[in-house]
């Protein structure tokens, strides 16, 4: 089991989609923020004569954004079979949003007509004189048909029940449960600043964004803003208590780390927690539960337009940017006291002896060798 | 020892340049000559060369998403790690590379 989960490697492909997505979602999340703010409303179609500019960039990035579960689906049945992947992956997307199997449906479909599409190549073998039909019809056609079928008849229906009924719970949580999820999420999407949890918690929200749920995704992401900051603040709160608790290395290090906080790469932070994991994930956590609960309770579960930006996401937000600031505040805070009350005074002796840390033993388990 | 190699990951403007660097010190630290192309969210950069493909001893890939031109290293050894492995413990990975090309003579 443990072997095919491996080969199959469905996180690598649903991570390589989702780095074709992440660009596709900033622009046109972007373009719709901007049209929704001066009173745009997403159109079906544009008339000519009948709609104004805020209008047209509403509906611009609107319709992109209704795309999603096509492009997820593309990006994975790329990732799997290659080029060959993309005509089967683009036609069961668009199978998936007309059965209203939503951005769920994109991925499992996306999975379906990768293997397809691979499985042809591989086994379906043609006579010499046939090879240009290969990738002209017989890949692309049985690739289509069979996976757009699949999605339409067989799991179609019991994926849009599912969607429907996540969806609708999640719309439906109120205070309590949404400050509950909230702290869950903002701890989830830092306690391994930007690794497998993170991207997994990532993914999950992504989904819940591309069903027109916001929140879950700001609050993964405004905690990946604030964590790299409250580092930076935990410098100037440790100075005031008369406590050393960077050594010069990771002082130059913060020079870096906070701007990129600011545009939202949490991955900055990786160079100084790394020193000391333990206390370090304790104050990012605990700021990521602060955030994560405040932005969920306060803005009732709405959130960013946009799933990437860091500070850039507020204005997106709508009548809701400054529960947005006041989250990333909170963070910023919490994360930069704790860390600076719990983390040990070093001195210089310390400061060499850190240097010469033993690194991590790889594990076989990591290691691919071809 | 000469190594060659490629970082991507998924968002490609954290990841995938702080295993470059690391693999990259760590290679340069026991004296190897090291090169890592980037395929970042903005494109391909420090391409490799056919040349620096063909003269190398050992292809590291650190990549948790597909990459583009995977098809160049045919023939070569290749041993491919996630992004994170080479930031964690980049030496130890030289290290490894170093066993592996060593078993292989």
């Amino acid at each position: 089991m443990k072997e095919f989960l491996k080969k199959a490697n469905f996180k690598g492909h649903l991570l390589t989609a989702i780095s074709y997505l992440i660009p596709i979602v900033c622009g046109a999340g972007f373009v719709i923020a901007i049209g929704m703010a001066f009173g745009g409303k997403s159109q079906t179609t544009l008339i000519i004569g009948k709609f104004d500019f805020f209008q047209a960039l509403a509906t611009i990035g609107g319709q992109t954004l209704g795309m999603l579960p096509v492009i997820i689906a593309t990006g994975i049945a790329f990732s799997i079979a290659g080029k060959p992947g993309i005509a089967p992956g683009f036609v069961v997307g668009l199978a998936a949003n007309s059965i209203s199997a939503g951005f769920i449906g994109g991925i499992i479909g996306g999975y379906i007509a990768g293997w397809i599409a691979f499985a042809v190549l591989k086994y379906v073998k043609v006579p010499d004189w046939a090879k240009g039909l290969m990738p002209t019809l017989i890949v692309p056609f049985l690739a289509c048909i069979a996976s757009g079928l699949i999605m339409v008849y067989i799991i179609g229906t019991p994926v849009s029940w599912f969607t429907a009924w996540l969806t609708a719970l999640l719309k439906g949580l109120n205070g309590t449960s949404n400050l509950i999820f909230g702290a869950v999420l903002g701890i989830l999407s830092i306690v391994d600043f930007g690794g497998p949890i993170n991207k997994t918690a990532f993914a999950f929200a992504l989904t819940l964004q591309a069903q027109g749920i916001n929140g879950p995704v700001t609050a993964l992401q405004l905690t990946n803003t604030a964590t790299p900051i409250g580092f930076g603040l935990a410098f100037l709160i440790a100075r005031m208590l008369h406590k050393n608790i960077y050594t010069h290395e990771e002082i130059e290090t913060l020079k870096s780390t906070v701007p990129m906080g600011v545009v939202n790469i949490v991955e900055g932070s990786i160079p100084i927690v790394m020193n000391d994991i333990v206390r370090g994930v304790v104050a990012a956590g605990l700021g990521g539960m602060c955030e994560g609960a405040i932005l969920m309770s306060l803005a009732h579960g709405e959130g960013a337009t946009v799933p990437f930006g860091g500070f850039l996401m507020l204005p997106t937000m709508g009548k809701n940017w400054w529960v947005g600031l006041l989250a990333i505040s909170a963070n910023v805070l919490v994360t930069g006291v704790v860390y600076a009350l719990i983390k040990k005074n070093i001195s210089i002796d310390d400061e060499k002896i850190n240097r010469q840390k033993e690194e991590e033993d790889i594990s076989l388990d990591d290691i691919q060798v071809m | 020892m000469k190594i060659v190699g490629i970082s991507a990951c998924t968002v490609g403007i954290a990841h995938t340049y702080l295993a470059q660097q690391k693999i990259e010190d760590a290679a340069k630290k026991v004296g190897d000559e090291v090169k890592i192309e980037t395929q970042g969210t903005i494109g391909t950069e420090n391409k490799l060369t056919k040349e620096e493909i063909q003269e190398a001893d050992i292809i590291i890939l650190a990549v948790d998403v597909k990459i583009s031109g995977e098809e160049r290293f045919k023939g070569k050894k290749v041993v491919k790690v996630s992004t994170e492995t080479a930031i964690k413990s980049p030496n130890k990975l030289v290290e490894k590379l170093h066993e592996i090309v060593e078993k292989e003579n």
